[in-house]
């Protein structure tokens, strides 16, 4: 508990401070970061400590998107817009996970396909909500303190859900039940002889990262104010499967690393080639090579390693400010 | 009291027939050994037993009740504990963390999201008890990975004992151990109280004897014979067939 407070309590004031050190393009983009972190984070909850790869993430936050983006005509509270995005988002989990979770690795993946590929013909003949042109929405955000109309308003908003994301996340895998999802990716034979029911924790995570998926759906809008049927693409679930992989793959944080890193260099690269593919594909071969590795395992072996360069003799007894990055080492 | 009944038990794989009609009853603190050659169907058997595999045809009872139609973690529920004939643990956890997910499969905030799991005090009083009852309390904060074969065995057997079973199935429980860890082993099963039932596929003859009150001899799929050690020792064509040919001793 303590060590969640911890950095959590970091990450927060990181996000608070950000702003005053970076370009207002980067706080602009970081806006987009965080919403994709988030969607990362859910992800990396049940592929990393649940083994279930879904390709189909992003039918979840596609619905919450469509949610917020249809319902903003009838109402512009974003309490009930958010809770309407999260509560649809976890209606379709409860029916698609309770197919899902039956089936393992591929069959996994392409069941979780299979429903995605579904929102997408219906989202794309849906001629009343923009069919394949998608549909624009026009949505303020304000919860109660006023109208969060700048980029810097709307960074803290998405820096907010981040890191209560962020913390969530972080109590659920060293709790009980994440550290019995955990045994269950490990080893299902062992945990079903230990009295443990796999379809339980595995519904319980699928469910958790399908509502968090559907709310950083729901704050995308916010930012781009546009939907379309592309959120439910193979392209967009393979997409933030990627992030997860290149940031770290079984940990809470590597996720986020990844959708930074991910959208960070999409719009930084691509504006100096069009080759931009290319580059990340490399990137992902590479960390894929790495074996389980993501930038959050380099970045712990890049400090591990320098901590015993300087100091031989206590290795392990990592400083405060290393284990921030090294965070999720107990997870 | 019977605890643990086997009915006409038959179960094949397609066109292969591995256990025939077996018949086994179990009464209530027995140490009751199965053995039998290499292929007899001993493992098969407890998968049939505590539902990793179905059954062709057949019932299982324990305890009075029906219990081959529910899932395996129900029956640890009720009672039943198992070891793997290969190690089955969780390799990247520490000796303490493999116990305490072993302990909290019985507790009712095993579903907990939010309170850290270590800071669960019953779990880590209840994990250092078993610990230093099985003399690995010196070894809780080593990896699973890093312990020696023996060790390891071990631990699966005290696993097993976390989820409070009535009885407990031990798939060759010795295989791989040195002497050393053999008689230490024994030494150890000798202190499990009564009140749980061992069933144990062995192949150590040593050890079948000196832990044994009831044996089944399994052979090509059927049990061939439930008797005392004894009558075992002195049945003619038993000891012709396993300890002539000595084809029990493991390949
Ligand atoms: N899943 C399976 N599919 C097909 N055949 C199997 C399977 N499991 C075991 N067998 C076969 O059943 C027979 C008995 O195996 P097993 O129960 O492991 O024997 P034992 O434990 O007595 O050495 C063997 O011939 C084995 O090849
Ligand atoms: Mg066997």
């Amino acid at each position: 508990m303590k060590k969640a407070f911890l950095s959590t309590g970091l990450l927060l004031i990181t996000i608070l401070i950000l702003p005053l050190f970076i370009s207002p393009f980067l706080v602009y983009l970081s806006t987009e970061i965080l919403v994709f972190a988030i969607f990362a984070m859910s992800l990396g909850l049940i592929m990393g400590f649940g083994g279930m790869p879904s390709l189909g993430h992003c039918a979840l936050f596609g619905l919450g998107a469509y949610t917020v983006a249809i319902l903003s005509e009838y109402t512009a509270n974003i309490y009930l817009l958010l809770g309407a995005a999260i509560l649809i988002s976890l209606c379709f989990s409860i029916v698609t996970g309770y197919i899902a979770i039956r089936n393992k690795g591929v069959f996994f993946l392409m069941i979780t396909l299979a429903f995605t590929q579904v929102l997408f013909l219906i989202t794309s003949r849906m001629k009343f909500w923009g069919g394949n042109d998608g549909y624009s929405a026009s949505v303020t955000a304000n919860f109660g303190f006023g109208e969060i109309t700048s980029n810097m308003g709307l960074f803290y908003m998405m820096g907010f859900f981040f890191v209560l994301s962020y913390f969530l996340l972080k109590l659920f895998v060293n709790a009980p039940a994440g550290k019995v999802l955990k045994g269950m990716m490990e080893n299902e034979g062992r945990m079903i002889a230990l009295g443990y029911n796999p379809k339980t924790y595995k519904m319980i995570a699928y469910l958790i990262a399908g509502s968090m998926a559907g709310l950083a759906g729901g704050l995308y809008i916010y930012k781009t104010q546009f939907v379309s049927p592309a959120l439910f693409s193979v392209h967009m679930g393979a997409e933030v499967m990627i992030m997860v992989f290149i940031g770290g793959l079984g940990t809470v944080f590597g996720p986020a690393l990844g959708a930074g890193a991910f959208v960070f260099l999409q719009n930084y690269i691509s504006t100096m080639t069009d080759r931009w593919p290319l580059i990340l594909g490399l990137l992902f071969i590479a960390i894929v090579l790495l074996k389980r590795g993501g930038i959050l395992h380099l970045i712990q072996f890049v400090t591990t390693f320098g901590l015993k360069l300087f100091k031989p003799s206590r290795s392990r007894n990592a400083p405060v400010d290393k284990q921030v990055k090294g965070k999720e080492q107990a997870s | 009291m019977t605890l643990l009944k086997i009915e006409d038990l038959n179960k094949s794989f397609k066109a292969l027939h591995i256990l025939k009609d077996v018949n086994i009853e179990i009464k209530k603190g027995e140490r009751h050994v199965i053995i039998g050659p290499n292929g007899a169907g001993k493992t098969t058997l407890f998968n049939c037993i505590y539902g990793t595999l179905p059954l062709s045809s057949g019932k299982v009872y324990l305890a009075g009740d029906r219990i081959d139609h529910i899932p395996s973690f129900k029956r640890t529920e009720k009672g039943m504990g198992r070891t793997f004939q290969k190690n089955n643990l969780f390799e990247e956890l520490t000796v303490e963390e493999n116990v305490r997910l072993a302990i909290m499969g019985k507790k009712k905030y095993r579903l907990n999201m939010i309170k850290p799991m270590q800071n669960y005090t019953d779990l880590a009083a209840e994990c250092r008890r078993l610990l230093e009852e099985w003399e690995m309390i010196d070894r809780r904060a080593v990896l699973v990975k890093e312990l020696s074969y023996g060790e390891q065995r071990l631990l699966e057997i005290i696993l097993s004992l976390s989820t409070n079973p009535e009885i407990i199935l031990l798939d060759e429980p010795t295989s791989g151990m040195s002497p050393t860890e053999t008689s230490r082993f024994v030494k150890l099963i000798k202190k499990i109280p009564e009140s749980i039932t061992l069933v144990i596929i062995e192949h150590d003859m040593e050890v079948v004897f000196s832990l044994a009150n009831k044996i089944t001899v399994l052979h090509h799929g059927t049990a061939m014979m439930t008797a005392s050690p004894e009558e075992i020792r002195g049945n003619q064509m038993i000891q012709e067939i396993y300890f002539g040919g000595g084809a029990l001793s493991h390949d």
